[in-house]
């Protein structure tokens, strides 16, 4: 990747924090110009971690990590002029106006004063906070407030935006308003870098995802790539009378291996995926089989995840929880 | 790349440092400035507790400059604004280092982080607020002081000097609290910050010259290096030197080394934000 490009490149990268904390342990990653890449994971794997030493917030324990062609460690103030980051917690301040960040920000990434305003007000406009500009930030709401952020990030038209947990919080407009600006970005050439739990996030935004768990990259491809490579889908049956199962199970097995299913009902791998369906039904039928539920079942990277680490990605967020928090503590070493 | 190129680009890429400096520090310290203005619970404490201490110390103890052994060309008042205006200027400056360590536990100061080509603006950037909150108290208790019918007996040059050592003892004041801001990252410090300061200030010759000090106190004060800015800015204020050249290197002294401090906080927390 050339000096000037605008991807990300990650080599055996780890971070180790005080108490033998290993909370990225030695990930690859590479992320492509005008890329959207979804990095999925529970909390405490390790992905909001590996956002501070690609932003430069946090210095490697070992490995390397590239970011707009620049080393990370070596060439910090670069990298920082090169990208925009909205982290988790929006980072501002309730005593000054929306007007008065995007001022405090140009200034702070040296934009010409005769372009500061119109910067700014370009920006509010974009993400809808023109009418909110002049209102200090401690009366927003969380969207507004991510809002605000994502065009406080964009003020001095990075090549690369890293975006951290952004629609944490949100309610279902304000996230799929952001999710359209993502995408506008991503359309104008801008590499983004988004860490999310949401596996819906992921699946609809990021043209490719890693998945992270206990600070190792566990799976990456596209996600069609991704659920594809862990089978087919599966129909899932419950039955009308609960004392049917055994008989319902029978007739489902002849479609194909048997799936993980809630506790009353059975489900099986369908050969055909979707085309299967009607056979099943017909047969269900046949043998006078009455169902309180069918279900088709397509994987989610929630299967991908599943699969890969034996445990489902909402679980798993407990779990890593208790084993460490992504938060950074003080460090070994750097 | 040639050799001359390759000077070029390094001249080039220090004169962007030092502009990336200077404007990073410009950015915060508009910012620092316009919240402090903004917010009475700041604004006005700060310029409520001096003048409290002044009318105390030196309206209440105002006998103590009758008391035999004593004498203070500019009388009391004058002897006790001296130690108000250092403390006002120290406090200035530890308040802004309040300032900061609220901004890195609010995560504030991670969109600094993250904005500053070179991070050394940060803490150049607070040290402005700190100087210009400071120059707002003291002129503030300077007026107060006036009015109520303080003395100076130093002339123009002397005052200017008075003025000067209040600044360096603000820079002073905010290179200790902000190295322990950059390290700590949490209000939580705000007792290690002020501790010291109040201990130095308070083990020094407040309400009496240091002669008039005896036993433990006496021997304390003769090594705390606030006893030389009280003796120095006294006699500055009176145009009787005293201690001026010790005071002012002290104070250089200080500054330098409270520098290194912060900046070696700021390489802390860059490596633990």
């Amino acid at each position: 990747m050339g000096e000037h490009g605008n991807g990300i490149e990650v080599e055996g990268l780890i971070r180790d924090f005080k108490g033998g904390v290993r909370a990225v342990d030695g990930i690859d990653l590479r992320v492509a110009p005008g890329e959207i890449y979804g990095f999925l994971g529970p909390n405490g794997a390790g992905k909001s971690t590996t956002l501070l030493i690609l932003t430069t917030l946090l210095p490697p324990t070992a490995g390397s990590a590239r970011v707009a062609g620049l080393d990370v460690v070596s060439r910090g103030a670069e990298v920082r002029r090169a990208i925009g980051a909205s982290l988790q917690e929006s980072a501002l301040d309730p005593f000054l106006t929306g007007r008065e960040h995007m001022r405090l920000q140009s200034s702070l990434h040296g934009l010409a004063k005769t372009e500061r305003a119109a910067r700014g007000q370009e920006l509010l406009d974009r993400v809808g906070l023109s009418d909110a500009a002049d209102r200090k930030v401690g009366g927003y709401s969380g969207g507004m407030k991510r809002r605000l952020d994502l065009a406080l990030a964009l003020v001095h038209r990075p090549r690369l935006l890293f975006l951290d947990e952004p629609t944490t919080g949100l309610d279902p407009q304000s996230r799929a308003a952001l999710w359209d600006e993502v995408r506008r970005l991503a359309d104008d050439g801008v590499t983004v870098f988004l860490t999310t739990q949401y596996l819906e996030e992921a699946d609809v935004l990021a043209n490719r995802v890693g998945i992270i768990d206990r600070g190792k990259i566990v799976a990456e491809g596209t996600p069609a790539e991704l659920k594809a490579g862990i089978g087919r889908p599966s129909v899932e049956a419950i039955p009308h009378d609960p004392s049917d199962r055994e008989r319902l199970a029978t007739v489902l097995h002849r479609f194909g291996e048997e799936a993980a299913a809630s506790s009353n009902g059975v489900a099986v791998r369908l050969p055909e995926g979707a085309a299967d369906l009607a056979e099943v039904v017909r047969a269900l039928d046949a043998e006078g089989l009455r169902v309180a539920d069918l279900r088709l079942h397509s994987p989610t990277l929630d299967d991908v995840f599943l699969a890969k680490t034996g445990r489902s990605l909402e679980g798993a967020a407990d779990s890593a929880e208790d084993e460490h928090e992504d938060a950074p503590a003080e460090p070994v070493s750097a | 790349m040639s050799a001359s190129g390759q000077r070029a680009r390094s001249g080039s890429s220090q004169r962007a440092r030092s502009g990336g400096i200077w404007r990073v520090a410009l950015a915060i310290a508009w910012r620092g400035i316009h919240t402090y203005l903004r917010r009475p619970d700041l604004f006005v404490p700060s310029l409520i507790f001096p003048l409290v201490f002044f009318a105390s110390f030196a309206g209440g103890l105002s006998a103590v400059g009758s008391i035999p052994g004593f004498h203070f060309p500019a009388g009391y008042t004058a002897f006790q604004f001296v130690f108000i205006l250092i403390q006002s200027a120290m406090f200035g400056g530890l308040f802004t280092g309040f300032t900061l360590a609220f901004d890195f536990e609010s995560g504030f100061a991670k969109r600094l982080m993250l904005a500053a080509s070179d991070r050394r603006g940060i803490a150049l950037g607070y040290a402005l607020v700190a100087l210009t909150r400071a120059v707002i108290t003291l002129a503030f208790v300077t007026a107060v002081a006036l009015i109520s019918g303080m003395h100076i007996t130093g002339d123009g040059i002397d005052v200017f000097g008075l003025y000067t050592l209040a600044l360096l003892l603000t820079l002073v004041g905010y290179g200790w609290a902000a190295g322990i801001a950059f390290r700590f990252r949490s209000i939580q410090a705000g007792p290690l910050m002020q501790t010291p300061i109040f201990l130095i200030l308070f083990l020094a010759p407040v309400y009496v010259p240091l002669g008039l000090l005896s036993g433990w106190i006496h021997a304390v004060a003769s090594v705390n290096p606030a006893t030389a800015f009280l003796d120095g800015g006294r006699g500055l204020i009176s145009g009787v030197h005293d201690h001026t050249a010790l005071a002012f290197a002290c104070a250089l002294a200080l500054v330098l080394l409270f520098g290194v401090w912060t900046l070696s906080g700021l390489r802390n927390a860059e490596r633990s934000v």
